[in-house]
């Protein structure tokens, strides 16, 4: 009897806890995005408070550019630079980064929010990342060139480099077309 | 009864609830979180393929050549949410032996961690974790990651992955299954290549002693990857002979690499030691000759020639490797000289695609026996996706 009531009780507590984690997943995903977004705005401008703004134009979507969310930085009623969210594809999976440009479309920081996979973390690197900021602005990245490889991560590596290309790409036509 | 009405009831009510858990959150999903990001609703779901493969062709001195599709691996991942993916990897090697490499579950539990359950490879020096043609130099792996590192070395397991972004680093530890090293007939390790005929690659595998297996990568100085792996633990024998001393030996191993790139140019380099415990007895009981110790280490260096703005690679490259299977052996086995050897490798891998290689080089084997240099010329096509 005891054996039973014990099991129920914690298939019970299986199925209510599974079901909660398994709803939230997604929504949990999009707070840590947009509280990590904040973070990291809050760390590489000059100012305390600022709203985002989400961005009617669209970037092209391709292989490295799978999907984006694209907001304009408002402090003091002034726009100030602009935050891209992008999902970009890893070996087996995807994995979310931002991009955080002032208003010359200059790279100020570039974080990766979410990587679900085991393999190809490594991009997740601080120092690694740094690199996107202090190469010239009118060169295009290239993987072993002016971006180090990461032995063992080549595939994201490549990944978030094109993607990064194809974010400033896509940039610079809307730039071109005075859409920003 | 009664006992069965009330569990029912329970686990009706369980339903309940947790549907009811579900449809408060439905009005609960349109949040400003949800309505911001469009980027989670595009997630891809549902199924991944891959796989790599390598047909060789092996022409040693004075010999037949060998020509062989070695391995041909099919990549399979399902993505079941954002946080939960299998991945299986199914091997044929030689064309007619069907393996299972990889088989298991990833959960990513938070921001740079994840749980992983089932076969898995072991994390121990590079060419074990990392082994698809086109991410290392010569048309054979190194030897080193046959004979001392017996890859493709895969168990059943559990354990964790994490990074540490601030530092540039990952870790792995991980429970797994050991070595048999006696099936109740023979003895299966041996001097001429150690632990190597001991994997159970998670085929009906028997089990009495967990062992632990574990690496830190750092990864923090541009260009440089460094690694340690451990692993720890103790071989297994069937029932019934489990009992019988000499049966099963300790194993403890430890592995060191180093991968540089530097625009065109990379190098790596390994070093492996494997100590084992209780030889003596296990010798005596099978007739075997086992080693105590074995160790050894290669070093490589490769150059692109081609610019970088080409799609294509042509790396130039030469390697050179000495190990030695009979490092140390107890007191009841001699020395047996021709399990030191040395390899020296010369040759080039042309990347015709990210993802496909032509690869050619010659090789010159040699043993700690006087004259023994042999050499063997190499050829392959390997592909990734």
């Amino acid at each position: 009897m005891k054996k039973t009531v014990f099991l129920s009780f914690f298939l019970f507590l299986f199925l209510s806890l599974s079901s909660w984690t398994k709803e939230l997943h997604s929504d949990r995903e999009s707070k840590y995005i947009l509280k990590e977004t904040r973070k990291a705005i809050s760390a590489t401008f000059p100012f305390e408070t600022f709203s985002l703004e989400q961005k009617e134009q669209k970037l092209n979507t391709s292989t490295f550019l799978e999907a984006h969310s694209f907001f304009n930085i408002i402090s003091e009623d002034a726009l100030k630079g602009y935050a891209i969210i992008a999902t970009a594809p890893s070996k087996t999976d995807s994995f979310e980064y931002l991009l955080l440009f002032d208003l010359n479309l200059k790279i100020k920081k570039v974080k990766v929010l979410i990587y679900r996979e085991n393999y190809g973390g490594e991009i997740s690197s601080k120092r690694w990342l740094s690199q996107f900021i202090e190469s010239p602005e009118d060169d295009s990245f290239v993987y072993g060139d002016n971006i180090s490889a990461i032995s063992g991560a080549t595939i994201s590596v490549k990944s978030i480099t094109e993607s990064i290309n194809e974010v400033m790409v896509s940039l610079k036509r809307l730039e071109s077309e005075k859409q920003i | 009864m009664r006992k069965a009405k009330l569990s029912l009831i329970i686990i009706f009510s369980s339903f309940v609830l947790s549907g009811q858990n579900k449809q408060s959150y439905d009005s609960l999903q349109i949040s400003s979180n949800q309505r911001i990001l469009n980027n989670l609703a595009g997630l891809p779901q549902g199924i991944t393929l891959g796989g790599y493969g390598e047909v060789l062709y092996n022409k040693p001195e004075n010999l037949n050549a060998e020509i062989d599709i070695q391995r041909l691996v099919l990549l399979f991942g399902y993505k079941f949410d954002e946080r939960v993916q299998f991945v299986t990897e199914i091997e044929f090697e030689h064309v007619k032996e069907v393996y299972v490499e990889q088989a298991f579950v990833n959960y990513n539990l938070t921001q740079g961690l994840n749980i992983r359950a089932g076969l898995m490879l072991v994390p121990m020096g590079i060419i074990n974790e990392f082994h698809e043609p086109t991410i290392f130099n010569g048309v054979e792996r190194p030897s080193l990651d046959k004979y001392i590192i017996p890859t493709t070395w895969r168990e059943i397991g559990i354990g964790l992955s994490g990074r540490l972004n601030r530092i540039s680093a990952r870790y792995q530890a991980y429970l797994f299954n050991g070595f048999l090293s006696h099936n109740g007939e023979t003895g299966l390790l041996k001097g001429s290549n150690g632990l190597r005929s001991g994997r159970q690659k998670g085929a009906e595998s028997t089990m009495n002693h967990v062992n632990f297996a574990g690496k830190f990568d750092f990864y923090g100085i541009r260009g440089l990857r460094l690694g340690v792996s451990g692993y720890h633990g103790k071989t297994q024998a069937v029932d019934g002979q489990n009992q019988i001393p000499g049966s099963e030996i300790g194993v403890s191993m430890l592995g060191i690499d180093g991968r540089y790139t530097y625009k065109k140019f990379s190098a790596r380099g390994q070093y492996a030691l494997a100590s084992l415990i209780d030889t003596d007895l296990y010798n005596e009981l099978t007739g075997r000759d086992l080693g105590s110790k074995l160790m050894g280490y290669y070093l490589e260096a490769a150059y692109n020639v081609l610019p970088f703005k080409n799609r294509q690679r042509l790396e130039g490259f030469v390697r050179y490797e000495n190990f030695n299977t009979h490092h140390e052996v107890g007191n009841i086995v001699l020395k047996n000289k021709a399990f030191h050897r040395k390899e020296w490798t010369f040759g080039f891998s042309y990347h015709i695609a990210p993802g496909a290689v032509y690869k050619m080089d010659y090789q010159t084997k040699s043993t700690a026996i006087s004259n023994s240099t042999k050499g063997q010329f190499n050829m392959g096509v390997g592909i990734w996706f």
